[in-house]
């Protein structure tokens, strides 16, 4: 299988290669263009600001607690009173939020510890898909509210 | 062992197929999934979204034919070892994410999507083996 002035068939399969990789733009090009979940683009990577738990308890009320975590995970146990919206089942959950949010609703997505995205990749779309503003991310997560609110 | 060579074949581009035609579903979806590595520059993560589950699904189907089926194979064991690394590395930085390597379809923990893409990375190495062989069934 070396690739050297021997083995034509090397250099064969490298042509075929870049035909492949060439190929697959084309459609990559058509889902970018009219694709209706295509990604959003930018250069930089879109900021959401955090909470701290104590600063996001003292927000002015109507505030909507969103629980970012996977449903096995939402079900066993979650802040009282937090909706799920997690990006598994982001179409059949987002009616239920949509149904209780209003215009100056504060938001507070969390997801698991300071290592999960979720809450973050959640607030983002929020703000930048459906142009919620007074979105926060929750620092820490579900274990930091966990360890305030032990029993 | 004629057999086993086509099961693997229908195996390995099924699973690159399928696991295409998922990420494709959801791009926006997939997109997140492979920010939550954090091994991308932002601006290059929405381009590798959209063009990964395509090229997955081109080389997948490509296998199945016979028409670039070493070239396919080629390219499917590159990006399994690409995978490889990166759900590694997101595995010791301990992040707790998604593989999202079979879009929404995706829940396990990173753990498994890595003993099976080591698993796959096998198969297609061995395929590959399989199809340099001057005697193999199909002539380049």
């Amino acid at each position: 299988m070396a690739c050297n002035e021997k083995n034509p068939s090397c250099a064969a399969t490298g042509r075929t290669a870049v035909l492949l990789l060439a190929f697959a733009l084309v459609p990559a090009v058509f889902t970018a263009w009219l694709h209706p979940k295509r990604p959003t683009w930018s250069w930089t990577r879109p900021t959401v600001t955090e909470l701290a738990l104590a600063d996001a308890e003292r927000l002015t009320p109507p505030v909507i607690w969103l629980d970012a975590r996977p449903d096995e995970e939402y079900a066993a146990q979650h802040v009282p009173g937090a909706l799920s919206l997690n990006e598994d089942r982001w179409d059949e959950l987002l009616p239920k939020f949509m149904a209780v949010w209003q215009p100056g609703t504060r938001v507070v997505v969390y997801c698991n510890s300071q290592r999960c995205d979720a809450s973050r990749a959640v607030a983002v779309r929020l703000r930048h898909e459906y142009q919620i503003g007074n979105v926060f991310v929750l620092q820490g997560g579900w274990s930091a509210w966990l360890e305030e609110h032990k029993p | 062992m004629n057999w086993l060579t086509r099961i693997l074949r229908l195996l390995a581009g099924g699973v690159f197929l399928v696991a295409g035609v998922l990420k494709v579903l959801d791009p926006a979806h997939f997109a997140a999934a492979i920010d939550h590595f954090r091994l991308l520059p932002y601006f290059a993560v929405a381009p590798l979204a959209l063009y990964l589950p395509w090229l997955e699904i081109v080389c997948g189907l490509a296998v199945f034919a016979g028409a670039a089926r070493r070239s396919a194979l080629v390219l499917l064991f590159a990006m399994t070892v690409v995978f490889i690394a990166a759900i590694a590395s997101a595995w010791m930085r301990g992040l707790d994410i998604r593989c999202g390597c079979f879009g929404a379809a995706s829940t396990a923990p990173l753990t498994y999507d890595l003993v099976f893409d080591v698993v796959l990375g096998g198969v297609l190495f061995w395929l590959l083996l399989v199809e340099g062989r001057p005697g193999s069934s199909r002539k380049v």
